[in-house]
Order: structure tokens, then C-alpha cells, then sequence
């Protein structure tokens, strides 16, 4: 199933196509009418909406108030959490992503050798992936249990200091990145499909050279899947911008604020529990500096990228 | 797609008759597979773990120190466990809702993938990058507006909001995958099937769709995931415990109630039973979803 011919065949059927142009372009947007109904309803109008809503003052229930940048104003000044939970984001963001790259990476090396097993290691590596989140976030957090939890239990048998974990505010963060780590099969995924494209014929070429595996991995490897990690560095920095599940099921941002991560705080703000007044323009000003920062982190990854990845310059 | 040379046969005839292992010999096999032990145990003693739990008896599981295996079997748990949170309920609406879902995300994306692949139209390279471009777009920012939007038209604690955004092209993914492999077939077999007199819906439902089922499988199973695994939009969307799926429901279960402890090894149980659809399917086509997701990072890299 190569890509490379139909693509040429379609140049050369062209002119065939073009002879039913107009029930062409009928069916065309019968067709693609969901999916275009679905971005404008979905995507465009969310996005207006919500920052027109970051400018107000609404809770959902009477009109929404216009108040220029003063829920923006509060976020920066007044509010004690704002602060605390950028500082948890960039925690979380700092902790995870180079982990997860570094893990993903070493994990699809290793995966992508060839000996006995490697397909059942391959499989188990992802399993975690396929399971349901809630699942295994709960499953951890029982593991995690200080006094009746696997992983204290394991270490004390190794005769290894062991920790409260998830009810320590040191430690409480890095136990939420060691869960979300325990998907690292999802990275994995990507970098053997990366590195399974690598051409064998350059291995060859470095092998008859006399390279080290050293020189044939900083040579040869890196340069080559360096786009697939640059795509790797903007997804994962995104999604872990966007962490939801793991402190809102394991801490619920505790202790103290140690885990209370932006995602968090806005769905507080936003979808209040116990008889509190949602306060969804201050949610969506919220919002809006999360997504600023994401789109800060695609722009400077993109600028940057240019420096460390590799490029044949060939138009595609 | 992944089918590469994975062995030496594909290759240079004279490379044939060198031996098939030529791994780089960084370490000794033996730690190699120490490293491969350790790898698997990672992943599969916290799952083991959850199995023995789910077969303790309601107090062994704060036994301290904790002990690895059950000292009497209780199997009761898989029936007690899931009666606490009216497990077969809840397990009807996340059937209900997935699959619904499912076919609705594959369904749109097909027929937008067709498009945008096969059919030329004013628009159509604005559209590509404008659902390309909506994969990056954070879903929080539709968080809010979204919700106010549901809870105006009365969607509220109903599973439309869960449903309906699949039925529109909810996942911009799919509609990508869907037309690089509408890209990949020979253009001369709707040519074809033109002669013969068929129309495009006719083309898409009799020719495309059986050329295109590793696409359109693919997309369900991660569509299933997806919608089985989510967690966040059932708990913003539904109100009534009644409605929930069992994401929300197997969250709920573990939350102290009135300072309540969990019972765990009921919860052990049921999260074994929660697991067990997207474990069987993983399973049942993990050769193919592993290769699915190949040609996902092969296509991406293009």
C-alpha cells in the first residue's frame, strides 16, 4: 500500500474528474456538511464565545457583565491560588514531558530490537494506553497507599526509603507524573513507528563506516526521527498542559495546592460543587491564559525547531 | 502502513546470507533480558495486584504489611462489587453512549475524508487545514461556551452532548487519517465504477468503504477508547448518577462519602469488569492496532 503512485494517478485522471465537476462539487458538500457544521459549531463559536465570556463577569444565570481585563487583573493581583497553580503547570509540564520523551524513546529502542519476545514486550508496554484512564488513576492511587500500597511495600522489602506519596506535598506532584508515566507506551508507539522508517541502508552504510553505536545514534537516528520528536515536544507539551484526570482523581489538587494544576482550578471556578456560584467568565479568563501559553509553547517549538531537527529540504 | 522489511530477506541478496541477529552488542543478552523482565513487570504487577485485591476479603486489604495474595478467595466480590454501584446500569449507558459515538466519529469522518480526498470543490484545501489546524486547538477552550451552549437548549444532564459533537465530525484526527487513505487508492476504480453508472454515494458505500476498512476499524477502536475512557465531559454533562457512564461511576465509587473508606476490594473487582471491553478488544486486534497507529506516525511524519 504505497502512497507515492495513486497520488501520480490521480494528476493523470484529473482530466477525467473534471468532466463531472459539477456533481462533484454537489456531493462534495453533502459529504463534508457534518464535519463543517461540527467545526463551526464546535470550534469556531467556542472560541469567539469563550473570549467574549473571559471579558465578563457571568455565572451563568443572569447576563453576563462586561469587565474588560478585570478578571485578568484579578487572576495576576488578587487571587491566592492563580500563582500556586501556574507553578503546579509548569511543575507538572517540566517533570513530565522530558521524562515521557526520554522514557518513550529508550523504551521504543529497545522495542525496536530484535529478539525472542519483543512483540509481548511491545503489547504490554502499550497496555496501559488502551486502558480506561479513571481505572488506572484509581488503580494507582491504591498502589500509591502509603501504608497498605504495593509500591511502599516493595521498596520496604528491598530494605529502600519509602514515602507517603500522594498525601506528601513534596512528593505529590512527582507521584502524579509517575502515573501519568505509566502510559509512556503512547510515546513509545510513535518513536518505534519513527524509528521503523528509518532507511536500513544508512544503518549499513555507518556499520560499514565503523561508527559507534554512539555516533549512529546522534548521526544517524536523532537527525532522522527529529521531526516525529518535535511533533512529540508540542503534543505532549499541550496534553500535559491540559492534565485533568490524574490530580482531579488522586488529589484533587492536594495537599495544600501542591497539585491544584490550572486544568483544575478552572473546572472549579467554572463547574462548582457544593452550592457555590459558578464563576464561568473568570473560568474562561482562565482559560484563556492556558491557552495563550499553549500557543506560545507551539509557536516557540516551532521557531526553535529549526535548530535541532532535521530537514532534506525536499517540498512534500 | 508498517510493513517494512523486518528481516533480512527483503534485502540485498549477499546481506541474506549473514546471520539475522546483528544487534548492537551494548549489553550482554542476558541483561537485555533483565531489562525486558523489568519492563513487563512494570506494567503487568500493578494489574495483577488489582486482581488479588479484587479477590480479598474486605478487610485483608488493610492487612499491614500488605500481603501479595488473597488468604481466602473471595469471589463474591465480582457479584457485591458491582451491586454497590448498580455496575449492569451503568455499564448499558457507556455501551450506549461509545457506541453511538463510535459510529457516528467513523461515519463523518469517512464520508469528510471522501471529500476532501476524492471529490474537488471550491474550499477544499480551506477546509483541510482548517480540521488539520482544529487538532491543535486546546479542548478547554470549548469547555465553558459548550456548556452554556448544551444547558440553553436543554441538553443538560442528557448524553447528547456526549453524543452528538461525534455525529459533526468531533474528531478532526479521523478525518485526516481517513483521507490519507482515501489518497491511497488508485483513482481508476471509481473511474470504473463511474462508467458503470454509479453515483458518488453509491461509490463511496460500495467500493470505498470495504477498500478502506483497516482506516475506518482503526478509527472505531481508538473511537471506542475514546468515548469508553473519557472522563471529564460525562462528569461536567450529567447531573442524575442514573446517566452516568462507568467512567464517572467507578470514580464516584472510590470518592470518601461522608468519610466513608472505600471498600477497595469491591472496587478491585469492578475495575477488572470496567477494563474488560477495551482489553478484549485491545487484544483481539493488537497486531493491527499497533500497526494502525505505525501508519498514524508514518502518515504524520509526511
Amino acid at each position: 500500500m504505497s502512497t507515492a503512485s495513486p497520488v501520480r494517478a490521480r494528476r493523470s485522471a484529473r482530466g477525467g474528474m473534471s468532466r463531472n465537476a459539477g456533481s462533484d462539487v454537489k456531493a462534495a458538500y453533502l459529504f463534508i456538511a457534518p464535519a463543517v457544521i461540527g467545526f463551526l459549531v464546535f470550534v469556531g463559536y467556542p472560541l469567539i464565545r469563550s473570549f467574549y465570556l473571559a471579558l465578563t463577569k457571568y455565572n451563568g444565570l443572569t447576563d453576563p457583565v462586561f469587565v474588560g481585563l478585570g478578571n485578568f487583573r484579578r487572576l495576576f493581583t488578587t487571587d491566592p491560588a492563580f500563582w500556586p497553580a501556574l507553578r503546579a503547570t509548569g511543575y507538572l509540564v517540566l517533570l513530565y514531558v522530558p521524562l515521557s520523551l526520554f522514557l518513550g524513546l529508550a523504551l521504543a529502542m529497545f522495542c525496536n530490537q530484535r529478539f525472542a519476545g519483543v512483540r509481548v514486550v511491545r503489547t504490554l508496554a502499550y497496555l496501559p494506553v488502551v486502558l480506561p484512564a479513571v481505572a488506572t488513576i484509581t488503580l494507582w492511587k491504591f498502589i500509591l497507599d502509603p501504608q497498605v500500597g504495593l509500591l511502599n511495600t516493595i521498596l520496604d522489602r528491598l530494605g529502600l526509603p519509602t514515602s507517603l506519596w500522594l498525601q506528601s506535598p513534596a512528593m505529590s506532584m512527582p507521584s502524579v507524573v509517575l502515573v501519568m508515566l505509566w502510559g509512556v507506551g503512547g510515546t513509545m508507539i510513535i518513536f518505534l513507528a519513527a524509528l521503523q522508517s528509518v532507511p536500513n541502508e544508512l544503518y549499513e552504510a555507518a556499520r560499514v563506516d565503523g561508527a559507534g553505536p554512539w555516533s549512529v545514534f546522534f548521526r544517524i537516528t536523532m537527525p532522522m526521527i527529529s521531526p516525529i520528536m518535535l511533533l512529540q515536544v508540542i503534543l505532549q507539551t499541550t496534553a500535559a498542559l491540559q492534565t485533568f484526570n490524574q490530580p482531579k482523581i488522586l488529589t484533587n489538587g492536594g495537599p495544600g495546592f501542591s497539585t491544584k494544576v490550572l486544568m483544575l482550578s478552572i473546572y472549579e471556578n467554572g463547574f462548582p460543587t457544593l452550592g457555590r456560584i459558578p464563576q464561568l467568565g473568570y473560568a474562561s479568563a482562565q482559560v484563556w491564559v492556558l491557552f495563550i501559553i499553549i500557543i506560545a509553547v507551539i509557536a516557540l517549538t516551532a521557531k526553535f525547531s529549526s535548530l535541532w531537527t532535521y530537514s532534506d529540504n525536499t517540498p512534500d | 502502513m508498517t510493513t517494512l522489511p523486518t528481516d533480512a530477506s527483503l534485502a540485498a541478496p549477499a546481506q541474506a546470507a549473514r546471520p539475522a541477529k546483528k544487534k548492537p552488542r551494548l549489553i550482554g543478552t542476558t541483561s537485555w533480558y533483565v531489562v525486558a523482565l523489568f519492563i513487563c513487570a512494570v506494567m503487568v504487577v500493578p494489574l495483577l495486584w488489582m486482581i488479588t485485591i479484587g479477590l480479598k476479603s474486605r478487610t485483608a486489604v488493610f492487612d499491614i504489611p500488605p500481603k501479595l495474595l488473597p488468604h481466602e478467595w473471595t469471589w463474591s466480590n465480582f457479584i457485591e462489587g458491582p451491586k454497590a454501584i448498580h455496575f449492569p446500569r451503568l455499564l448499558l449507558n457507556s455501551f450506549v453512549i461509545t457506541g453511538l459515538s463510535v459510529i457516528g466519529g467513523v461515519m463523518t469522518a469517512m464520508m469528510a475524508g471522501y471529500a476532501l480526498a476524492r471529490l474537488r470543490f471550491p474550499g477544499r484545501k480551506v477546509w483541510f487545514y482548517l480540521f488539520v489546524g482544529s487538532m491543535l486547538l486546546p479542548g478547554v477552550v470549548g469547555l465553558i461556551p459548550l456548556f452554556q451552549l448544551y444547558k440553553s437548549i436543554g441538553w443538560y444532564d442528557t448524553w447528547l452532548p456526549l453524543i452528538v459533537p461525534a455525529f459533526l465530525g468531533g474528531n478532526p484526527l479521523f478525518i485526516f487519517l481517513a483521507r490519507q487513505y482515501f489518497l491511497a487508492i488508485p483513482y481508476s476504480i471509481d473511474e470504473a465504477a463511474k462508467i458503470d453508472g454509479a453515483g458518488h454515494l453509491r461509490i463511496f458505500v460500495s467500493v470505498m468503504l470495504p477498500l478502506t476498512r483497516p482506516a475506518w476499524l482503526t478509527m472505531a477502536i481508538l473511537a471506542f477508547q475514546a468515548s469508553w475512557n473519557d472522563y471529564l465531559n460525562p462528569l461536567v454533562y450529567l447531573y442524575s448518577s442514573g446517566k452516568w457512564p462507568l467512567s464517572v461511576g467507578m470514580a464516584s465509587f472510590i470518592s470518601p462519602f461522608a468519610g466513608k473508606t472505600p471498600d477497595w476490594s469491591y472496587y478491585m473487582a469492578t475495575n477488572l469488569l470496567y477494563m474488560l471491553p477495551p482489553l478484549i478488544i485491545f487484544f483481539a486486534a493488537q497486531r493491527y492496532f499497533i500497526q494502525g497507529l505505525g501508519a498514524l506516525g508514518s502518515t504524520t511524519q509526511k
